[in-house]
């Protein structure tokens, strides 16, 4: 369906068509739904929504540069807000004065747009992809993002968009809370410096599985090979993630170009295939509905499973695992780049930044927004797993023509 | 003056008649021109030109950022296309087609014979059932099979409600829950073209039939069946041609072990990005199923007609 059914455009108005973007989003998608996300936050409390205005209200004694005062007088703002004098330069171009955002589906605080609008005066046209290949076919259109400012690509795929041409570099110096990045996030392989991209959230991909089902503590891949699990089981319908279990199983580099290491993981992925039920990005629903006791599973999505399976279980192989972030971008054919950059700024933010990942259940690289995150999250090992043990995961990189022979192989798997 | 008189004492008059029927068969000759002319524009524009679009893509290459590259035609992405690896995907779609198109032509020539003999001042309100289901988007009807045959879903509820079974079936995901959803939507497309067959049979044939003797089951396969076999073979042709390239409906009701052959194409499109290697597959698909259309009617029009 999902990408499956990537690409679909409902007609404005038609009921049919938003009822099928509704089903699409709720079944077919690996982000967060309107109404998962309702319910999350009626789990978490009023605490939850209001933490953010809290948050925000708050002002007082806050690491620098960090903090914006999204209260601060709104309209004619024309420094992005929270630019610190000392790092500010001759004279800072005024922002647009509006602003085309393209993400995810819910994957941001309930009332960041809102806050952003209020302390800049941007208005912000705020549109949503359901897929990820669908948002990718449609900023490459015209090869400079299709009258958009700001996307949300996934880390790995922010190298071919910069050789595109399809993202143009940032103005860091209208960025100043990138100093809020956490250390490992400084210097990411796929975009060193951060010289195009800022990251967002960041996720681990591991598996999971129902513990009233599965009583043993899972440590180990393997378990995906288990013959006891025949038919209960799920991969994700996601060539380089699930290539990269078969590398953590055999030891081997999940970024590996060799055709020799290829053979023996699609030889290993071959022998797993009977065992499997679905491959399927929709990993939330199959275990949601029961339809599989364990499941390879991006660990975002496993905080949306607790409602219907209390007892899931999350772990992170102890062979290794892949991890992963979405990016902001501003596109080539931004019609308003300093606006733009603004929006990142403003989303760097140590309060907005957690009020982002206080509503959506997703960890952000923001190192001064720890504080201001809630305690539920923070405690919970599966979205925001023990920092030395993330250092030790894999991020997946941009192989460029060589993602053929991974192509090739896990058609020839499917089929 | 007599009008005959007229006629005799005017013979250019009779040519111009000619003259001027002649001119209104030429304009009647551009006004059908110009009626049919938006079609056929349309057709060029949004089937012909897409095809061509596909065709050439399929000829090319790629370069490292996946943008699709026309320096050096070729066909070796239809020599990759054909490799062994993806004969299991097109048996599937071959097969799914197949089984959909005897099951939809099954139940739906006994639907459309009862619809054309017995539905009698109902008929139009019976055809608009048959057709019901299209008010409804296929996607969402899908899901709704997905609702039913799940583990926890609908069927599995109810036999294990009534103690028919004690664990839950495995019905989604496999090979039966595809041909369920498939035959499920292919199956009006099946029952109007055999109505339309059925209810233009003349009923005194079977009648002479009758009455020659035959008996009821004779008079059918004498009679009814050969006289509607085309409609048997556009029932056929609507479902199977769809059918075979359906994306849907595998890759929402199946699991790991159905993949067909749309499924392939489409990772190509998207994560592969691999244009020209998809449009090959896309285009050595579709020759497939015109190559096998036009021996199937050849078949049945030999047998048929002859």
């Amino acid at each position: 369906m999902n990408d499956r059914i990537a690409g679909r455009s409902a007609a404005p108005g038609s009921v049919p068509d938003d009822l099928e973007l509704a089903f699409l989003r709720a079944l077919a998608e690996r982000r967060i739904s309107r109404r998962q996300l309702l319910e999350t936050a009626a789990r978490l409390g009023p605490v939850a929504a209001i933490a953010p205005i809290l948050a925000a209200c708050g002002g007082g004694a806050t690491p620098q540069p960090s903090v914006a005062a999204p209260s601060v007088a709104p309209t004619t703002a024309s420094v992005p807000p929270s630019v610190t004098p000392s790092v500010e330069p001759t004279p800072v171009p005024s922002p647009e004065a509006e602003l085309n955002v393209y993400n995810w589906d819910a994957y941001i605080g309930e009332d960041t747009v809102a806050k952003f609008t209020a302390a800049t005066g941007i208005k912000v046209h705020y549109d949503k992809f359901e897929t990820a290949e669908g948002m990718l076919a449609k900023i490459r259109t015209d090869g400079k993002g299709a009258g958009f400012d700001i996307c949300y690509p996934t880390s790995v795929d922010v190298p071919a968009l910069v050789s595109e041409g399809v993202v143009q570099p940032l103005k860091l110096d209208l960025i100043p809370n990138a100093a809020n990045l956490g250390t490992q996030w400084q210097n990411p392989g796929y975009d060193p410096g951060n010289k195009n991209s800022m990251p967002y959230m960041w996720w681990t991909t591991g598996f999971c599985w129902d513990g009233d089902k599965i009583k043993e503590d899972l440590t180990s891949w393997e378990s995906l090979w288990n013959p006891a699990y025949k038919g209960k089981l799920e991969m994700l319908d996601d060539i380089r993630e699930t290539f990269a279990v078969a590398a953590f199983r055999l030891g081997l580099d999940p970024n590996t170009k060799s055709e020799a290491d290829l053979d023996r993981m699609a030889q290993l992925l071959e022998e797993q295939k009977p065992l499997v039920r679905t491959y399927t990005t929709a990993d939330i629903d199959v275990m949601n509905q029961h339809q599989v006791h364990i499941a390879h599973a991006w660990s975002g999505d496993v905080y949306q499973m607790y409602d219907d399976v209390p007892n899931v279980k999350y772990v992170i192989p102890s062979e290794g695992a892949v991890r992963g972030s979405d990016t902001m971008v501003v596109l080539s054919g931004a019609p308003h780049p300093i606006a733009a950059n603004a929006w990142i700024n403003f989303n760097l933010d140590a309060k907005i930044s957690a009020g982002n990942t206080n509503f959506i259940g997703y960890m952000g690289p923001n190192a001064a927004a720890m504080e201001f995150i809630n305690k539920e999250i923070l405690e919970d090992p599966t979205v925001n797993p023990d920092i030395a043990l993330l250092d030790k995961l894999v991020e997946l990189l941009d192989l460029g023509p060589d993602l053929d022979k991974y192509t090739q192989r896990w058609n020839a798997l499917r089929a | 003056m007599t009008a005959g008189a007229a006629r005799t004492a005017d013979p250019p008059a009779a040519a111009l008649v000619v003259r001027r029927s002649l001119r209104v068969r030429a304009r009647d000759k551009a006004g059908a021109v110009a009626l049919i002319l938006p079609g056929v524009a349309w057709l060029a524009v949004f089937f012909l030109v897409p095809l061509l679009i596909i065709r050439i893509f399929s000829l090319g290459t790629k370069d490292a950022a996946g943008h699709v590259v026309l320096d050096h035609l070729g066909l070796q992405n239809y020599a990759q296309a054909t490799r062994p690896e993806y004969l299991p995907a097109f048996a599937n779609s071959l097969r799914y087609a197949a089984i959909t198109t005897i099951l939809s032509i099954a139940l739906g020539y006994p639907i459309a014979y009862w619809i054309s003999r017995y539905g009698g001042e109902r008929k139009v309100l019976l055809l608009i059932l048959v057709m019901l289901p299209f008010w409804t988007s296929y996607l969402i009807r899908t899901y709704a099979w997905m609702f039913i045959l799940r583990d926890n879903g609908v069927l599995n509820g109810i036999l294990q409600a009534t103690g028919l079974i004690s664990e839950p079936l495995t019905l989604l995901n496999t090979d039966l829950s595809v041909i369920l959803g498939m035959t499920y939507g292919f199956l009006p497309f099946a029952i109007l073209p055999l109505f339309v067959s059925i209810d233009r049979l003349d009923q005194n044939l079977v009648q002479a039939a009758r009455d020659l003797y035959a008996s009821g089951r004779g008079a059918f396969l004498h009679v009814t069946l050969p006289l509607t076999m085309p409609g048997i073979v556009a029932a056929s042709l609507l479902t199977f041609i769809p059918a075979i390239g359906d994306y849907v409906t595998p890759d929402l009701l199946g699991g790991a072990q159905t993949t067909t052959i749309a499924k392939i194409v489409q990772v190509l499109f998207t994560s592969g990005r691999d244009w020209p290697y998809g449009s090959a597959l896309g285009f050595l698909l579709m020759v497939i199923t015109l190559g096998g259309t036009l021996i199937a009617l050849r078949t049945l029009r030999r047998e048929t007609f002859a």
